[in-house]
């Protein structure tokens, strides 16, 4: 037999919130505003990024949760002044200090509710938080009833019914508690062992050794970071598994439960248990939800097709519950406080008396994305989705490791091919192919307990609860999910709201899509600015090996260049192999073939032969840019491994060029280069330098290039932009959010500039002959 | 005697008829009652021109016989134009060298030893070397290049002379060794009636200093047509200028004028009518036009390029530029002009793979502009084939193609001054002066071989009179967004093209198509 509960009102009473900014926490504060006048409210809240715990409040007064006051004539004012009611207490659960002294209510919200956190973390907040409440609330004079609210999952959802009581266990909390806060230095410590940190020197090596050592390193602690929290939730997830919860979120709730049952004791306490807590039907507005919560990534997925299946039994149930029928069960239990001796507990779930099978959620959801698909982000009408069939896990991971080695094996392969647009097109399908993988992976680990779930949540407490409510409230303020059409909330409510944002953010790419390229920008004029370029691929679309073939074709007839022709494509596949472990040896290694040159000839061959085929092979959105920047007195400066001779044609659109010079023995080339060339890591020093000299700013500089190598170098200046990026550039320029410009619509191809060099180089000669 | 021009109209026994569409032909079926322009039949070509150099040499027009003009001692400098004529280009030898040969001959036997040998290119690009040997010939070529055979160049500030003004405030700035020499020989090719007579020298060896009172937009639109230079506005300027260089300087021209055999076999039967095409034209036709299409752009471009005429020289004739003009232009009329009645709606016009700046080049979106609405619309004698506020239709696929060494600035014409504006006069006065003077386009004009940085403008100025005459322009097979650059329309077909065009001039519109190649100036009455 369910209890007997006397809900009284919440009239003068005097409430702590936690958790206010959160999804639950914001709702109840809303609720406490509008129809609870005569309650004072605190809010626990700490500042965060430079943001005052009172700021913090202001900035929830704005969010869509007050919509309704914001729209209605006269509503911000009537917001301001219920605010009124409102105290601050600046702090969280870490450092609980300066409660008021009066609190007749602490509705305990606060958690961390992401399923994998690190071990630590996750009982840092849950339990270790309740515990500090605990203490600072056991100092109040009266004291307070305290609301814990939980999750129903803390009872892991197995076969049968789970009651509306405390949790059989035997868990040493504190044990636990303890444990889970020495795990990080111990894993700290294994990540520094010598053979992690080589394993992950190598890897950060093998992926970007041609930025040079200060990047490797730079990736390789990245690395080791990222290891830790991986390691730190694999901890925890291992620990829950072992004590019998399904992951670290539901076994930290349970244990804060027990925490808050002992530190708690002998005071009035309720612990509330909602289900799956989704958006809203009638309060604030049908629809509202703060961000996404657990089925919603999960609904949008489905609707964009990228989540073919996920195992599970189609009649388990689906425990689902609105978030105004939570908030008003928490306020209904907050009202009804328990005798010091007998806590209340409640389910606030809807699969005891409505239940929400897992097969006809799948079915609201096709229906819904059958009448309603999404838009595609291309503007080429709609996405289509998959229909699930609810295969088993086994097969689904085996299909998913599949199409993860494929997914894999596909990216490494793309690295071999030249960085052209279509290239980069693949990658990004690859990336998104990948991001959807790892989501549906995440899907498949995190959320099988819940689709396979045949048991249920019992109510009968909750609805105790519920008929206790005065007549007149009870259609406004009830919890009863008994009612609820679920074809109307999933199809009409829920789904909408979850998929808005989705569906105008993919409306805007579409346009934007059939705009095209936006304009470049104006460049601000400047004294203190410089443009720096990179030569080959950014400039001019030859490289180091193109040039060279010009000069020794356009300095005489072919035959007499074959062995050396021939001897170079032997060395091709060792210079591609020297250029993406370091760039700097392949310059000099290369550079060495100019051994023996006559300099003058090389000279007169650059002016009469080579020029033009560099200006044929020039990227004229590079010449025009920067001639842009000289415009706005920018100080434009070419950069280059190549020789200085060859450079020499586009001398007159820079104020400066770098390249390499070598040393000349009596008017002979000898191979060796007169200072270490500018590229990679050195051309990133350089640049500091140069700016300094020259007492220019880095930071409203630009860069440009189009080689990863010269990632050191863009990251550098405060403008950076990918020019017709290699693929890992481009990879990298896009995490950054650098403009990636294709330039060279007009640049002649190879064999014209080399057919046209010959032809120069021939005349060039005859006409030597005949001076 | 050859037949003369023909107006043909179309019926139900005219074949489809060629047209050209840059680098690429389509027979078209042109609406019955449309007229088609063709000029008369090609004439015959001199036979025995080194007879017919030294007659002219000897018997000149309005001066005295060129060995009467040469003595040892002094300052001969001969100048040629350059490889913006003709075209296609000459097959070996051109006219050019056979000329010159005989210029130097004559030369060497009065012992004039200080010879130079200029090409006469104003603004366009420098000739390289091997386009220069094609010109002159090889044996010229090995005795005077590089340092008594070259280029013109107009940005040579030491090596121009600023002769005075016209009586027009004109300035008149030349190459200096022309302007103090003794006397200067030009040899011309008068392809068309546009070419030759004063303009050879004011033009061929001026700055932009000088060329900017006569290559606007006031003087392009007042030249009605460029091709009638007793209409033209700008050749009323070239005349004051060559008044004025006459004056301290004396010009002995040469002058040849061309037939219409412009084509080699097996391409001879884009120069025929198409009735009268045997099976060996057909099939020619077929093969082209297959062939053409399976080669990739640049292979049909080079393949195109590489297109030597055998042109027939009609004409040489010799002497004072004022004197031998009229003749020379005699005999383009005698081959090119065919006598239209009446304007019509709607123009039709073809515009091949080669303009004067594009040889052994890309022609660009902006030279197509100028071909079409610049050098074929004028291609008329008193009034223009279509009537004021009529519609253009082009044929040209207008690709997006441009040449970064020959047509730098071109780019940035394209690019950064067609966005702001199409029309002529705001494009004039908003950009030319900046792109004119810029040390870049400078550098690469002197230096490397690109078209000058203001030579786009002039381009876009030779549309200017058809831009203001016509009520609408559409190109057909054209890239649509770069026909809307160009401030045209683009439609795929002909039968579109006349739809969008029945906003203008109706649903049943008179048409006519000016027929070309070959050549043909038409004399609308």
């Amino acid at each position: 037999m369910p209890r007997t509960y006397a809900v009284t009102s919440l009239k003068g009473a005097h409430v702590l919130l936690t958790g206010a900014t959160g999804f639950i926490g914001q709702a109840v504060l809303e609720r406490l505003l509008a129809d609870h006048p005569d309650t004072r409210v605190s809010l626990l809240l700490r500042g965060r990024g430079g943001c005052g715990g009172r700021d913090r409040l202001v900035r929830l007064l704005r969010k869509d949760v007050f919509r309704r006051w914001h729209e209605r004539p006269g509503g911000d004012d009537e917001l301001a002044d219920a605010a009124r009611r409102v105290q601050v207490v600046e702090g969280d659960l870490e450092s609980v200090t300066g409660l008021p002294d009066d609190l007749d209510t602490v509705i305990h919200c606060a958690s961390a509710v992401t399923f994998d956190p690190p071990i630590d973390e996750a009982f840092g907040s849950n339990v270790a938080g309740a515990v500090r409440l605990c203490e600072q609330l056991a100092r109040q004079p009266v004291p307070p009833h305290l609301v814990y609210v939980s999750t129903a999952y803390v009872s892991a959802p197995g076969h049968g019914t789970v009651r509306e009581e405390p949790l059989r266990h035997t868990v040493d909390w504190r044990q636990e508690l303890a444990a889970s806060q020495t795990v990080r230095a111990e894993v700290e410590r294994d990540s520094r062992r010598p053979e992690v940190l080589r394993r992950l020197l190598r890897e950060a090596d093998r992926a970007h050794a041609p930025c040079g050592n200060q990047v490797v390193a730079g990736h390789a602690e990245e690395a080791r970071r990222a290891w830790v929290a991986r390691r730190l939730v694999a901890y925890g997830r291992a620990r829950a598994n072992a004590l019998g919860w399904t992951d670290v979120y539901t076994c930290t709730k349970a244990l804060a439960e027990r925490a808050t049952e002992e530190s708690w004791a002998g005071r009035p306490l309720t612990v509330l248990r909602p289900a799956i807590v989704e958006s809203a039907l009638h309060h604030p507005y049908p629809g509202w939800i703060d961000g996404h919560k657990m089925l919603d990534p999960l609904i949008i997925d489905y609707g964009t097709g990228a989540m073919w299946d996920l195992p599970g039994d189609p009649d388990a149930v689906l425990d689902v519950i609105p978030a105004d029928l939570v908030v008003n069960a928490i306020l209904a239990a907050a009202a009804a406080t328990p005798p010091a001796d007998a806590p209340h507990y409640f389910h606030v779930g809807s699969g005891a008396g409505n239940p929400l099978t897992y097969g006809a959620f799948h079915d609201h959801l096709d229906a819904y994305f059958t009448r309603h698909p999404l838009p595609d982000p291309s503007g080429r009408g709609h996405l289509r989705h998959a229909r699930w069939r609810f295969q088993s896990p086994a097969r689904v991971r085996t299909a998913l490791d599949l199409a993860d080695r494929v997914v894999a094996a596909a990216g490494s392969a793309l690295e071999w091919l030249p960085g052209g647009e279509r290239v980069q097109e693949r990658d990004r399908a690859l990336r998104h192919r990948r991001g959807e993988l790892a989501r549906q992976r995440h899907y498949f680990e995190v959320y099988q307990p819940y689709t396979g779930a045949q048991g249920r949540y019992d109510d009968r407490e909750l609805m105790a609860l519920h008929r206790s409510l005065p007549p007149e409230l009870a259609a406004e303020r009830g919890f009863d999910a008994r009612g609820l059409d679920w074809r109307g909330y999933l199809e009409e409510v829920h789904c909408p709201a979850v998929t808005r944002r989705l569906r105008d953010a993919m409306g805007s790419r579409g346009a934007a899509a059939g705009r095209g390229r936006a304009a470049p920008r104006a460049l601000p004029p400047a004294g203190d600015v410089a443009a720096v370029f990179d030569l080959d691929g950014t400039v001019v679309a030859a490289d180091m090996v193109e040039s060279y073939l010009w000069a020794r074709l356009g300095s005489g007839s072919l035959p007499g260049h074959a062995a050396e022709l021939l001897d170079l494509a032997r060395a091709v596949p060792r210079y591609l192999r020297a250029e993406r472990a370091d760039r700097a040896a392949f310059v000099r290694a290369f550079l060495r073939r100019y051994q023996g040159a006559d300099a003058a000839a090389l000279r007169n061959l650059v002016r009469d032969a080579l020029a033009d085929a560099l200006l044929r092979r020039v990227l004229p959105e590079a010449v025009r840019r920067a001639r842009e920047h000289r415009a706005a007195g920018h100080r434009t400066v070419l950069v280059t491994g190549s020789l200085d001779l060859l450079v020499e044609p586009l001398r007159p659109l820079f104020d400066d060029i770098v390249a390499c010079r070598m040393e000349s023995r009596g008017g002979v080339l000898s191979g060796r280069l007169v200072a270490p060339p500018v590229v990679g890591e050195a051309r990133a020093a350089w640049l500091r330098e140069y700016a300094r000299e020259h007492g220019l700013s880095l930071r409203r500089s630009y860069a440009y290039a189009d080689s990863y190598s010269d990632r050191p170098f863009l990251a550098s200046v405060g403008r950076p932009c990918a020019v017709n990026p290699d693929l890992r550039l481009y990879r990298y320029a896009a995490r950054r959010h650098w403009p990636v410009v294709r330039w060279g619509a007009h640049a002649g191809t190879r064999w014209e500039a080399l057919t046209e060099t010959v032809r120069a180089g021939d005349a060039s000669t005859a006409t030597r002959s005949y001076a | 005697m050859s037949r003369p021009g023909l107006v043909l109209e179309v019926d139900e026994r005219t074949p489809p008829l060629l047209v050209c569409e840059g680098e690429g032909f389509r027979l078209e079926q042109l609406p019955h009652g449309a007229r088609v322009v063709y000029p008369p039949a090609c004439l015959p070509g001199i036979r025995d021109l080194d007879a017919a150099i030294t007659r002219a040499l000897h018997q000149p027009h309005g001066s005295d016989p060129l060995p009467a003009l040469l003595r040892p001692g002094m300052r001969l400098t001969i100048v040629f134009d350059d490889l913006s004529l003709p075209l296609p280009p000459m097959r070996s030898p051109d006219i050019r060298q056979r000329i010159i040969e005989h210029v130097l001959e004559l030369a060497a036997a009065h012992r004039v030893d200080d010879v130079e040998l200029i090409a006469a290119n104003a603004l366009h690009r420098r000739m390289t070397p091997a386009e220069l040997r094609h010109v002159v010939g090889d044996r010229v070529f090995r005795s005077f290049f590089p340092r008594h055979l070259r280029n013109h160049d107009a940005e040579d500030q030491e090596n121009l002379l600023h002769l005075g003004q016209t009586g027009h405030g004109e300035d008149v700035e030349i190459n200096r060794r022309a302007a103090e020499s003794d006397l200067i020989v030009y040899v011309n090719i008068t392809l068309v009636a546009m070419n030759g007579g004063s303009k050879s020298v004011s033009v061929g060896l001026a700055s932009y200093r000088s060329l900017r009172h006569h290559h606007n937009v006031d003087t392009l639109r007042g030249s009605r047509s460029f091709n009638d230079p007793a209409r033209s506005a700008m050749h009323h300027s070239y005349d004051r200028m060559q008044d004025l260089i006459g004056g301290q300087v004396r010009v002995f021209t040469i002058e040849t004028a061309l037939n219409n055999d412009a084509f080699p076999q097996p391409l001879g039967f884009l120069s025929k009518r198409e009735w009268e095409w045997n099976a060996a034209d057909q099939a020619a036709f077929i093969g082209a036009r297959r062939g053409s299409r399976l080669l990739s752009p640049a292979l049909r471009r080079r393949a195109f390029h590489r297109v030597a005429a055998p042109w027939g020289v009609t004409s040489v004739a010799a002497g004072a530029p004022s004197a031998v003009h009229p003749i020379t232009l005699r005999h383009v009329h005698r081959q090119q002009v065919t006598p239209v009645s009446g304007q019509a709606d709607v123009g039709v016009f073809g515009v091949p793979y080669l303009c004067p700046y594009n040889v052994n080049s890309v022609m660009n979106p902006i030279l197509v502009a100028s071909m079409g609405l610049g050098y074929l619309f004028n291609m008329y004698l008193n009034k223009p084939i279509v009537r004021r506020g009529g519609v253009g239709i082009f044929y040209h696929p207008l690709p997006n193609e441009f040449h970064t060494v020959h047509h730098p600035s071109y780019l940035d014409f394209y690019e950064d001054v067609l966005t702001q504006s199409t029309d002529p006069a705001v494009v004039e006065s908003k950009f030319e002066e900046q792109f004119a003077t810029d040390p870049w386009y400078v550098h690469l004009y002197r230096r490397s071989y690109a078209y000058h940085g203001v030579h786009p403008f002039y381009m876009w100025y030779w549309c200017a009179h058809a831009r203001e005459h016509l009520g609408d322009v559409i190109f057909v097979g054209a890239d649509p967004a770069v026909a809307s650059r160009l401030g045209f329309r683009a439609a795929s077909t002909l039968a579109d093209a006349l739809q969008l065009a029945s906003h203008t001039v109706g649903g049943s519109p008179e048409i006519t198509y000016l027929h070309a190649p070959p050549l043909t100036l038409a004399d609308v009455s």
